[in-house]
C-alpha cells in the first residue's frame, strides 16, 4: 500500500515532463482557457449589473457562487476530466489491458498519470475571486464556518471527480461514453446560477441525480445564511455529505464496471 | 515440474447487441433488446507446467488474446475454472499481477514522450523491485536485448523492432514466473523478429521464465516453444508437442515445378498434382517421409526443369488440413 502511494508522486512528475515535451501547445491551451472564462464571467456580470441581481443574487454573492463552481471544478477535474475523458479511446484502443495487468489500481494510475496541471489556471482565477466576493459578503465569520468551507470545497471537488470517474467508467462496459460529458456539461453550466431561477424539475435533478447544486449554490448558499430551496435547513450537512456519497457511489460502480470489462478485440 | 496454470473447461461468451443491415435497421438496433452471444472460448482445458514454453495457435477471432486476458485477470470466464500460480486470475488481479509479465504487440506500455528508462524507473516503483536487483535485471537485459544505444531516448523515436525489445525488457524487470506475450513479433522485420526469438527462447531456459505466447506465425512457435496449443472458433483444436503436429500435416508440402516450357502432363507418385498451369506445375507431398531428391529423381531429367521451391504449411493452411483431418488427430 505504501509503495503504491510512492508510486503516485512519481507518475505526476512523469506527466508533467511529458507534458512539457509540447510546451507551446500548453500555453495556448491556458491562454484559450483563460479567454474562455473571462468571456462568460463577464457576460455574467454584465447581466447581474444590469438587472442588479440573479435570483436574488447580487454580483459580490454570484462572484463567490462561480468561484466556488471554478475551484471545486478545477480540483476535482485536475484528477479526473482529461484522463477519463480520454478512457472511450484507451478502451476502443486496448490500452486499457495495459493498466489491468499491473499491480496498481487502474483509477489511480489513470487519475495521476494525466494530472492536469493547466488547471493551475483555473484557480489562480478562482482564488482571488472567491477573497474579494467573500470580503464583500456579509458572512459572520468564526472558525466553524471557515472548516465548513474548506469541507465544501472538498465535496464540491469529490462531487467533480466522482460524476466524470463515473461516466468515463461507462466506457469500460459500453465502449462509448464520451457523448455523456455532453449531459454532465450542460448541467454543469446551470451550476453557474443560483438553483431559485430553474422550474423545480431542474432543481429536484441538480440535488439527486445530477447533484451540481452541491457543487457551487449549495454551499454559497450556506455561506451567505440564504434560503435553499427542496433542501431546507438540511442544505448545510447536505452539501458536506454530498460529495463523499457520489465518491462512494463512483467507486462501487467503476468496481462493477472493471468486473463488467469486455476489453475491445481479441 | 509443478502445475502452474490450470484451465477447467474454461469459457467466455460476449454479449452483444443485435446489429440490424440499412438504415430502418439501424433505427431498429436503437430500440431492440435483442443480443447476440459470441462464443470466444467454449470449454478449453489444459494445464501448463513451470518452465514451460507454450505457443497459443490460431488464426484471427480464434479466441487467443480472449484467452490471455482470462489468463492475466483482465477478463472474467463465464464458466469453468482457471487458476493461475494457485489464484483465480479475475479476483486477485494485483496480487497476481506480481508474479506475472504481459506484453503486448500492439499495445505499448512505455511512455511515448519519455526515454525508455523513465518507464522502466516507473515500473521498478509500480512493482517495488528492490534498487539492487533492478540494476542487476536491467544490465543483464540491456546486454541481451543490446539496447545500450537507446535506453536515454523517448520511446517514439525508437524503431518498431527497439521498442518491442524495450517492452520485453520491461514485462521481466520483476522477475516475474510466468511471461504473457501477445503476438509479439507482428509488424516486426525478419531481423527483429529474429531477435525476439532469440532472447525468449534464451529467458525460458537460462532464466526458466514459464512462456505463454500468442502468434500467427508458425516460425515464432517453431524457435520458441516445443508445445503448442491450436484453437478456432474458440475450441481447443490441438494440445501437444509440435513434433507430433508437423509428422501428422507436415506430409501437406507444396511444391512447385517450373519448367522451361510446358512439358505436358506430369504424374509422380511421391507427389500430388493440385494445379497445372503449364510450365509451372503445384504438387502436395503427403508423405513426411518424402524428401525433395526423392521427388527430383523419380522425375528425372529431359523435362526442362528449371526451378523448384518446396513450402512448408502456412499456419493458415496447417488449421485448415488439421480440420480436415481432426478425427485422426484427438490428443491422446
Amino acid at each position: 500500500m505504501l509503495a503504491a502511494l510512492r508510486v503516485l508522486p512519481f507518475l505526476v512528475q512523469l506527466h508533467m515532463r511529458a507534458t512539457m515535451e509540447y510546451r507551446g501547445a500548453m500555453i495556448l491551451g491556458w491562454i484559450a482557457m483563460a479567454f474562455s472564462y473571462a468571456s462568460v464571467y463577464t457576460a455574467i456580470a454584465l447581466i447581474v449589473l444590469r438587472f442588479e441581481n440573479i435570483g436574488g443574487w447580487v454580483w459580490s454573492e454570484m462572484a463567490l457562487l462561480l468561484s466556488f463552481h471554478l475551484l471545486g471544478y478545477s480540483l476535482g477535474a485536475a484528477f479526473s476530466f482529461v484522463q477519463f475523458r480520454q478512457l472511450e479511446d484507451i478502451v476502443r484502443l486496448g490500452t486499457f489491458d495495459t493498466l489491468m495487468v499491473k499491480p496498481i489500481s487502474p483509477w489511480a494510475y489513470l487519475a495521476f498519470s494525466g494530472f492536469n496541471i493547466g488547471y493551475a489556471g483555473h484557480i489562480t482565477l478562482a482564488l482571488p475571486l472567491m477573497t474579494w466576493a467573500l470580503t464583500q459578503a456579509d458572512v459572520g465569520w468564526n472558525p466553524t464556518l471557515v472548516l465548513y468551507l474548506v469541507g465544501a470545497l472538498v465535496s464540491s471537488a469529490l462531487i467533480t471527480a466522482a460524476i466524470i470517474t463515473s461516466i468515463g467508467a461507462s466506457a469500460l462496459v459500453w465502449v462509448r461514453s464520451r457523448h455523456l460529458y455532453s449531459i454532465y456539461f450542460g448541467f454543469w453550466e446551470l451550476a453557474r446560477y443560483p438553483l431559485n431561477i430553474f422550474p423545480g424539475i431542474i432543481q429536484a435533478i441538480m440535488v439527486t441525480v445530477m447533484p451540481l447544486a452541491f457543487m457551487s449554490y449549495v454551499p454559497a448558499a450556506v455561506l451567505l445564511d440564504k434560503e435553499v430551496p427542496l433542501l431546507g435547513p438540511a442544505a448545510a450537512p447536505l452539501a458536506l455529505a454530498a460529495g463523499p456519497i457520489a465518491t462512494i457511489l463512483a467507486m462501487l460502480y467503476w468496481r462493477w464496471c472493471i468486473r463488467n470489462y469486455q476489453g475491445a478485440g481479441g | 515440474m509443478s502445475e502452474i496454470i490450470v484451465a477447467d473447461g474454461v469459457t467466455k461468451r460476449f454479449r452483444q447487441p443485435k446489429r440490424y443491415s440499412g438504415l430502418a435497421g439501424a433505427i431498429k438496433g436503437l430500440i431492440s433488446r435483442e443480443f447476440t452471444e459470441v462464443r470466444a472460448v467454449e470449454d478449453i482445458s489444459f494445464t501448463i507446467r513451470a518452465g514451460e514454453a507454450v505457443g497459443y495457435l490460431g488464426p484471427n477471432g480464434a479466441g487467443k488474446s480472449t484467452m490471455i486476458k482470462m489468463m492475466t485477470g483482465i477478463l472474467v470466464p463465464t464458466g469453468g475454472a482457471l487458476s493461475v500460480l494457485g489464484r483465480t486470475p479475475h479476483e486477485e488481479r494485483m496480487v497476481n499481477a506480481r508474479e506475472i509479465g504481459v506484453v503486448f504487440g500492439q499495445r505499448s506500455q512505455l511512455w511515448w514522450d519519455l526515454p525508455v528508462h523513465d518507464s522502466f524507473e516507473l515500473h521498478r516503483r509500480i512493482y517495488d523491485v528492490p534498487e539492487a536487483r533492478y540494476r542487476e535485471n536491467l544490465a543483464h537485459l540491456t546486454r541481451m536485448l543490446g539496447m545500450e544505444s537507446y535506453l536515454d531516448r523517448a520511446v517514439r523515436q525508437l524503431s518498431l523492432g527497439q521498442r518491442m525489445r524495450a517492452e520485453m525488457a520491461m514485462a521481466l524487470l520483476h522477475d516475474p514466473r510466468i511471461l504473457f506475450l501477445d503476438e509479439p513479433t507482428i509488424g516486426l522485420d525478419v531481423v527483429a523478429k529474429d531477435a525476439v526469438r532469440k532472447f525468449l527462447t534464451e529467458v525460458n531456459r537460462e532464466r526458466g521464465v514459464t512462456i505463454i505466447l500468442t502468434t500467427h506465425d508458425l516460425q515464432d512457435i517453431e524457435e520458441i516453444c516445443p508445445r503448442l496449443i491450436m484453437v478456432d472458433d474458440g475450441k481447443l483444436l490441438f494440445d501437444g508437442e509440435l513434433k507430433r503436429l508437423r509428422t501428422a500435416l507436415g506430409a501437406r508440402r507444396r511444391l512447385k515445378l517450373d519448367f522451361a516450357t510446358d512439358p505436358g502432363p506430369v504424374s509422380l507418385t511421391s507427389a500430388r498434382l493440385v494445379s497445372d498451369e503449364g510450365a509451372s506445375k503445384h504438387f502436395l507431398i503427403e508423405n513426411e517421409e518424402t524428401s525433395l531428391v526423392d521427388v527430383l529423381a523419380e522425375l528425372g531429367g529431359g523435362h526442362g526443369l528449371k526451378d523448384v521451391s518446396l513450402e512448408e504449411p502456412d499456419i493458415e493452411e496447417v488449421i485448415r488440413t488439421f480440420y480436415q483431418q481432426r478425427p485422426a488427430l484427438v490428443p491422446q
